[in-house]
């Protein structure tokens, strides 16, 4: 119950209006000013690399060797494809790949719905039939393109073998062609982009105040005051604790609304999982304000967290979005703890997001993550301040 | 009965020992007032009582138990004035004392009660919704006073609540404190004003260096100085003052002039009846006498004579 109390009291000693308008109106003008100015990092040309297909051929031995041989000689000419979808934005598709099928139709359907391959394509006696991933439609056409001309070129080569070098230009009837769109999730604009990077760009500065969660009851004397009542340092430390959490919790979903309402930003049509994305986060940047602020002492602690924050915010993606290039610079990212939140969050919303954690989605990876280094942190701070007198 | 038993109580950092083997008793329904000059161990042994930091040895029994032992009943029946103003500005009055009360499992409809009580008894009733950034310092520090009481302890420790206010607020703080002390509450009452320590307590302790070197009655602290007397002699003009002529009479240990000039302090062995001689010196000197007075030591007296200091020496 005190500890209740106290987290409420925490909540009543944040009303000033001034300071509820400035934590509120930073985050929606820079979501504005990032989304604006920076959008053409996002509508402009895109280069996807290789286009990968996976496919599987059935029917009889020359149906197959032949498939197989077109579509070698079609990668070979594809060198440098460009397709433009999406409005005013330009794909850039650097070749196109069919891998073979060997986990059965349904996997293979499960793979391209993931995001791990923009179609399926199955060809056999019956003609083919491709699943293409509907998000995904620059490279959907191009590749919907090379299969209306593979079995125009395989009809042709039925019916005048001789003449189906030549026909290769003419156009598809269609007839043994079917196409079914997958759903998959989108990619982020600008705006939907910038929503999460400055959501939670802004989420850890909450570990500057929260440095100062303990030091302000010493400064208003307090700390005495309270620790003078029946009340343990741990159900002070969790009071307070809960306070911020539910204080910042209130400010980050206001945030998420005004930038999804006042901007269309998308944040997905889980809403659960994206909050506890970033309540995770909130009880990280507490926790790594409390920790280093026992750990190094107040006024120490705030200049270690604000390059921290700066850090983090540069190597994760707050100001440019992150490219996974394999590089030193990518892994570099991965130890930003806004790099694998922003994942988890745009693994909720737009999912195909690679984890930082094998065998566990970038949402579940990015909670286990900021939980973790919150208990060590927290760890860290309560055996200081058992040691002390006073908190 | 004794509300509050100290036994050897001692508190050391490192080499420096802040408290040295307290021991002390105080019972209920007294006001209790522990003096000693800045460093004398004052606070730091309200602290321990506090339950804020532990002793490093010694025993300290409230209501007849150890407080070691029986933490959360001892700060159920312990309120603390602390020396600094412990409140949220931020916070009205009425949500302040209301969430201090709290915290000594005050709830609901008994909570609300005791907060108006407390508010009421501070002469806060009618600044229930003010936020104390607007109050004086006078009005902070009876808040300060509020926050402590609303769960009615039975001993209050006050640690210097006087300090930088009006008169006015200094006089509703010392009525109060008779007031709560009228009300059944034992008290603990630390100040730097001789005269708020003299006028309030029933019973007084000196300490110093960690020591107590003192403890008892306004009346028997003053008997400790029994071989003093002062003489205040106001003269028309001292001008033609023999001081040196004064120190030679037996008996007579020291002469002062008041700051005015106009008055003389002969400070004189108890047992040496000298008046008549000290009175023909002046006045062979040709000087007019207007008034004589023979004054007992006051409790200023016995702290300087016990510790060598003013208590206001900082």
């Amino acid at each position: 119950m005190n500890v209740w109390r106290i987290a409420m009291k925490e909540l009543m000693t944040s009303r000033d209006p001034a300071m509820l308008i400035f934590m509120l109106a930073t985050p929606v003008l820079l979501i504005l000013i990032l989304g604006s100015v920076l959008s053409g990092n996002f509508n402009g040309k895109e280069a996807v690399g290789t286009v990968r297909v996976l496919y599987s051929a059935s029917g009889d031995e020359a149906a197959k060797e032949h498939w197989e041989s077109w579509i070698g000689r079609s990668i070979d000419e594809t060198g440098g494809l460009e397709g433009t979808e999406r409005g005013d934005r330009e794909i850039i598709v650097k070749g196109i790949a069919f891998d073979e099928a060997k986990m059965g139709e349904q996997a293979a359907i499960d793979e391209v719905k993931n995001g791990g391959y923009i179609g399926y394509a199955t060809i056999g006696d019956e003609g083919i039939r491709y699943y293409g991933n509907d998000r995904i439609g620059a490279e959907n056409a191009i590749v919907q393109g090379l299969l209306s001309a593979y079995a125009d070129h395989r009809k042709l080569s039925l019916v005048l073998p001789e003449a189906a070098g030549a026909a290769e230009g003419a156009a598809s009837s269609g007839e043994h062609f079917e196409t079914r769109m997958l759903q998959a999730p989108p990619k982020p604009n600008a705006i939907d982009y910038y929503s999460v990077a400055v959501t939670t760009m802004i989420i850890m500065y909450i570990s500057m105040t929260a440095g100062l969660l303990i030091e302000n009851e010493r400064v208003r004397h307090t700390a005495n005051r309270l620790l003078v009542a029946p009340v343990t340092k741990a159900e002070i430390f969790a009071g307070k604790i809960t306070g911020s959490l539910l204080l910042h919790l209130f400010f980050v979903i206001l945030i998420v609304l005004l930038s999804k309402y006042m901007y269309g930003a998308d944040w997905g049509d889980n809403p659960v999982m994206v909050l506890l994305v970033l309540a995770s986060q909130i009880v990280f940047a507490i926790s790594l304000g409390l920790g280093s602020s026992y750990m190094l002492g107040s006024k120490a602690s705030g200049a270690v967290i604000m390059t921290i924050i700066q850090l983090a915010a540069l190597f994760g993606g707050s100001y440019f979005q992150n490219v996974d290039n394999g590089d030193f610079f990518s892994k570099l990212t991965r130890l930003s703890p806004l790099d694998w939140t922003n994942d988890g969050l745009l693994s909720v919303i737009y999912g195909g997001v690679e984890s930082p954690i094998g065998g566990m989605s970038a949402e579940y990876a990015a909670i286990l993550l900021n939980m973790g280094f919150s208990v060590l942190f927290l760890a860290a701070a309560i055996g200081i301040m058992r040691r002390k007198e006073g908190l | 009965m004794n509300v509050l038993q100290l036994e050897g109580l001692t508190k050391s950092f490192g080499d420096f020992t802040a408290v040295d083997g307290l021991s002390l008793s105080i019972r209920e329904g007294e006001i209790f007032g522990l003096l000693g000059p800045n460093g004398a161990g004052k606070s730091t042994a309200i602290h321990m009582i506090a339950g804020l930091i532990p002793a490093s040895k010694g025993e300290i029994r409230l209501l007849d138990r150890n407080i070691a032992r029986n933490g959360r009943f001892a700060k159920s029946n312990i309120g603390f004035v602390p020396q600094e103003i412990a409140i949220y500005e931020d916070m009205t009055a009425y949500e302040n004392v209301h969430f201090f009360a709290g915290l000594y499992g005050l709830r609901g409809a008994e909570l609300k009660s005791r907060t108006e009580e407390a508010l009421a008894f501070a002469g806060l009733d009618d600044k229930h919704k003010s936020f104390p950034r607007n109050f004086s310092g006078g009005m902070k520090r009876r808040l300060n006073i509020a926050c402590a009481i609303a769960h009615r302890p039975k001993l209050i420790m006050m640690d210097e609540p006087t300090v930088g206010i009006d008169p006015q607020s200094r006089s509703y703080i010392l009525n109060s404190v008779r007031k709560l002390n009228e009300m059944g509450c034992t008290i603990i009452y630390t100040s730097h004003y001789m005269e708020e320590v003299e006028e309030l307590c029933t019973r007084i302790a000196i300490m110093d260096h960690g020591k107590m070197i003192a403890e008892g009655t306004k009346a028997q602290l003053k008997s400790i100085i029994t071989d003093r007397k002062t003489l205040m002699i106001e003269l028309k003009s001292a001008e033609r003052l023999n001081e040196e002529k004064l120190r030679g009479i037996a008996g007579v240990r020291a002469v002062a002039l008041d700051v005015e000039g106009s008055a003389v302090r002969v400070e004189s062995d108890a047992e040496v009846n000298n008046l008549n001689r000290v009175l023909q010196c002046i006045m062979e000197s040709g000087m007019e006498i207007r008034s004589v007075d023979e004054r007992q030591p006051s409790l200023e007296t016995v702290f300087l004579t016990l510790t060598g200091r003013s208590l206001r020496d900082d």
